[in-house]
């Protein structure tokens, strides 16, 4: 399979290299208040409407009642709930791209309004969603697709909308729409996410390793402390499907043996995989759709079955921490 | 009658491979590719071990059963190790005995069916004959039958009455069986049965089963009613079953799909792939 289908033919609407820009828009509108945000995002959604696009809102309750009532109920507006759509960060990046390429590119070209939520979020999760946002950037390239983004200005913390102007290649305010100057290259921004090294595992950790052969043993033990952590039945599955597919590229492909720890901390369970053989050298790894040629189709799918996995690669190795929620 | 057979649990069928001196079991075939498979397997352990063969017919001079059977045990017709005889006026006592007498560690005896002659199940002359068959592997232990019974002449009752004259019913053997997956031929429709789970360790021989499965059928059926688990490696390769054919258009069917296919088809996006059709578990 090659790029989805409304590539090519998305270019030419919204103008080809000549523009000097990309089909994908991926703007953020850093709002002041609560009627400035509605007077851009109905003017934007609108505009979406006049131009024949189709036109998908994923925003939370309170603003979608508001743009149903000022956009007008003839309107054919897709409303998704920002709560329930972004519950983890590689799951919302598929759900956009499989709906995307299945409904809505088919259709022509995509005006999208995302209202991302940060309340609650963890420092990890945090620097997880913004990930998600520089990713954007990568997966809808080359795509009839404009994407803005809604930041409340005035409430978020300044590392958030510092990560808004870096991951966002245009920034709309009051003022109209600007090029973001501070605007990151992804593949930069993607790899300061991944500077860090992996906090250690605890010592309480449950530690095994395995070669070939030996998977359905090491899934005995993942399903057993998935079990006595209380990770529910379906959830648990999801959790051994990721763990042993990881394990199956280190025997396969990877190094051939490998060690595994796991472990439960802050209302998660963890998994660390390590695979001393191997270095990963692949641009965002299971972040890019299996269909595209340096997709890698096994790490998608861990990165789905999973709230967030981590990946660090190195001279030593390569290391993948996979987490599930346990609540 | 013997009920200590071991089976598979849920299957009332046993590989015809398990059998065993003392086994009365019948073969309720769908078509002539099971009759063939299990009972090839069956006339080769025998000749294997250096067991005698004995093959009953009745409704057609043994001569042409023998012939039929030439191209594939052509020397142990030739050299007495198969022996091919009418139902009629054979006493498979003596004929055991003196197998026996000639230096075989056993015996192995197998049957066709033929309701005209030897009667429908639930008639006397069937069960005179099941129960001779019966006293006759039951006595001494060093002898085993295999009654060949074509599944669409028969109606609920016959098969009822069939299953009540018999140890159990026998099944082809498991292509592959390591402990942690086990694959079964399927022949009506032509497939394979998976049951445990399909990882790195098992998936060269789910591959080398699917090359096996008859190429020229129209569609395949795989039961995966049994299958605990399987990974992206395992789900590729089913996908992928139609591609080892030349048939335009085949279907694999892929029936009961266990929980965690249906999340990793999912996941990886690969829930809408053409020529699959995918039967949810009843």
């Amino acid at each position: 399979m090659n790029a989805p289908q409304g590539g090519a033919g998305g270019s030419a609407l919204t103008g080809g290299p000549e523009t000097g820009r990309d089909a994908l828009v991926h703007r953020a509108l850093l709002y002041g208040s609560r009627w400035e945000l509605l007077l851009s995002a109905v003017a934007y959604l609108r505009a979406g409407r006049h131009a024949g696009e189709t036109v998908v809102a994923i925003v939370r309750p309170p603003l979608s009642v508001e743009l149903r009532e000022r956009c007008g109920p003839e309107t054919a507006i897709e409303f998704i709930d920002a709560a329930k759509w972004f519950g983890g960060p590689a799951r919302a990046l598929a759900a956009l791209h499989d709906r995307a390429r299945d409904d809505w590119w088919p259709k022509g070209s995509l005006r999208l309004l995302a209202e991302p939520v940060w309340d609650g979020r963890t420092p990890l999760e945090t620097r997880e969603w913004l990930r998600h946002e520089c990713l954007l950037n990568v997966v809808f390239a080359g795509t009839p697709t404009t994407i803005m983004c809604a930041y409340d200005a005035a409430a978020l913390p300044r590392h958030v909308l510092d990560g808004a102007a870096r991951t966002h290649p245009e920034l709309a305010g009051p003022d109209g729409t600007t090029a973001s100057e501070r605007f990151t290259d992804p593949a930069r921004f993607y790899a300061e996410c991944d500077a860090a090294p992996l906090p250690a595992p605890p010592e309480t950790a449950r530690r095994t390793v395995f070669a070939a052969g030996g998977l359905p043993s090491l899934r005995t033990v993942l399903t057993a402390e998935a079990t006595r952590h209380g990770l529910p039945g379906d959830r648990a599955l999801q959790f051994v499907l990721a763990v042993n597919e990881v394990a199956t590229g280190i025997v396969r492909d990877g190094g051939g043996r490998g060690a595994l720890r796991v472990w439960a901390a802050d209302g998660e369970l963890i998994c660390d995989v390590t695979d001393p053989g191997r270095v990963l050298t692949v641009r965002y790894p299971g972040h890019l759709p299996p269909e595209r040629q340096d997709g890698d189709v096994a790490l998608w799918a861990v990165r789905r079955l999973c709230h967030i996995v981590e990946i660090r690669s190195g001279a030593w190795g390569t290391q993948v921490r996979m987490r599930v929620k346990l609540g | 009658m013997t009920t200590g057979q071991v089976r598979e649990s849920g299957d009332p069928s046993s590989a015809v491979g398990d059998m065993r001196f003392g086994d009365h079991l019948c073969l309720v075939y769908v078509n002539d590719a099971e009759r063939r498979a299990v009972l090839a397997a069956f006339l080769d352990a025998g000749l294997r071990t250096g067991d005698a063969l004995v093959y009953l017919v009745d409704d057609e001079p043994p001569e042409a059963a023998a012939e039929r059977l030439r191209d594939r045990f052509g020397a142990a017709l030739g050299d007495g190790r198969l022996i091919v005889a009418p139902t009629a006026g054979t006493d498979l006592g003596t004929v055991i005995e003196s197998a026996l007498a000639r230096g075989h560690p056993g015996v192995r005896v197998t049957a066709e069916a033929s309701p005209s002659l030897r009667g429908w199940p639930g008639t006397e002359r069937f069960t005179a004959f099941e129960d001779a068959v019966h006293r006759a592997v039951d006595s001494g232990g060093r002898a085993m039958a295999l009654c060949q019974y074509d599944r669409r002449w028969f109606v609920g009752d016959h098969l009822c009455e069939i299953d009540a004259r018999h140890g159990g019913r026998a099944r082809a053997d498991a292509v592959f069986d390591d402990g942690v997956l086990t694959i079964v031929p399927l022949f009506a429709p032509p497939g394979l049965r998976l049951s445990g789970a399909i990882d790195e360790s098992t998936l060269p021989a789910l591959v080398t089963a699917l090359r096996g499965v008859d190429p020229r059928a129209a569609h395949i059926c795989l039961d995966l009613s049994r299958l605990d688990f399987c990974d992206l490696g395992g789900l590729r390769a089913l996908i992928r079953a139609n591609e080892t054919s030349s048939v335009i258009g085949r279907q694999v069917i892929l029936r009961s799909i266990p929980g965690c296919m249906d999340m990793m088809m999912r996941a990886a996006g690969w829930d809408t792939v053409p020529g699959i059709v995918a039967e949810a578990a009843p």
